[in-house]
């Protein structure tokens, strides 16, 4: 189905080699370096240009899921069809299903001792943080449109104390933001 | 829980469903096994792998799985149809509605997970005083994720015990 993709490209890499390329990224990169090893990797193999990396970036944001998951299965299928997407798939999931196993079993035989007890708190609020640091520089960049600044803390509200199911959220929420996008570019348009 | 949602914006149902419906574990524990997810490389969701081991006392590892592949499965799947329809639509203006149309919604679901992380993390001054600088840490220099969670750890096991 993406013929189009891998004709484009130079070298067709084998399945192994879109798995074994995930896999070192998945097993080593955290956070937000994941996208850039991705985007470095993809692009100093031949596997396709810039351009089509971004593309594939912005659609794996939209999509449900993470998105490097979804970053990993787009260039997996970009060069080698729905068999490079299971193989990206793969590479990109099975070794930190491996890790977070590991370090699971850790926590499980050792959250009792009161100094692991104690780290693990710290770490939680150290995550808190990364996660608060996150929601304030994602804010920032709707600051531009007082709506979308409305819609933004009505969905922390109703999800957070309401607890409002995520797909309901989405429709109505999303659905709105999508309206109130429409209505601005159609405004854009208008001086022309 | 085993249905599909996106990325960071899923944590506040994933605490609904595993915390407050089916109890399989507590607030505590689903914001350390968050930050477990955050400490290991990959998707930070895979640690619904921990929520289905302790979910499944009798299979812990097939909770785990399960768990896994209802988190990575149907959103992957989603991936593939719509990357085949995306193309089409290379030059259309409702990519970038909808993707910028979504985002308030997104960015309102990570300030929910914030709340609901908030939940299962200790409460004082010190916390949130670590909290914060971590959250200006992350934004204002180029220090690592995990490096900011050991730090943090190293303040838990002194003042946090």
């Amino acid at each position: 189905m993406s013929a189009e993709g891998a004709s484009a490209t130079t070298a067709e890499p084998s399945l192994f080699a879109i798995a074994l390329t995930f896999a070192s990224i998945s097993s080593t990169a955290f956070g937000g370096g994941q996208k850039a090893s991705i985007r470095h990797q993809v692009v100093a193999k031949g596997w396709m240009d810039d351009d089509v990396f971004m593309d594939g970036l912005e659609l794996a944001q939209v999509l449900p899921g993470p998105n490097i998951l979804n970053l990993a299965i787009y260039c997996g299928q970009r060069v080698r069809g729905v068999a490079g997407a299971i193989a990206a798939f793969l590479g990109a999931s099975v070794p930190p299903f491996a890790i977070v196993l590991v370090a699971g079993a850790l926590y499980f035989k050792y959250a009792s001792n009161p100094y692991v007890h104690g780290a693990l708190r710290g770490c939680a609020v150290g995550a808190l943080g990364l996660t608060l640091g996150n929601a304030l520089e994602l804010s920032w960049d709707e600051r531009d449109d007082w709506v979308k600044i409305v819609l933004l803390i009505a969905t922390a509200i109703v999800v957070a104390a309401f607890k409002m199911p995520l797909l309901l959220v989405m429709v109505l929420f999303g659905g709105a933001g999508i309206v109130r996008e429409y209505l601005r570019s159609r405004a854009k348009e208008v001086p022309r | 829980m085993l249905g599909f949602g996106g990325g960071k914006g899923i944590i506040p149902q994933m605490h609904r469903d595993a915390v407050v419906t089916y109890q399989w574990v507590t607030s505590d524990q689903f914001a350390q096994f968050y930050t477990i997810g955050k400490l290991v490389p990959g998707p930070t969701t895979v640690f619904a792998a921990l929520i289905g081991y302790s979910a499944m006392p009798g299979r812990p590892w097939l909770g785990a799985l399960a768990a896994t592949l209802g988190m990575f499965v149907p959103s992957s799947v989603i991936m593939v149809v719509v990357d085949a329809f995306w193309a089409r639509f290379q030059a259309s203006p409702w990519r970038a509605i909808i993707s910028h149309g979504l985002a308030p919604a997104i960015v309102g679901l990570v300030w929910a997970s914030v709340w609901t992380i908030s939940r299962g993390t200790p409460a004082g001054p010190i916390p949130y005083a670590v909290t914060a600088i971590v959250a200006v840490l992350m934004l204002r220099t180029r220090l690592s994720a995990p490096l900011l969670i050991a730090a943090s750890g190293a303040v838990g096991i002194i003042a946090l015990r």
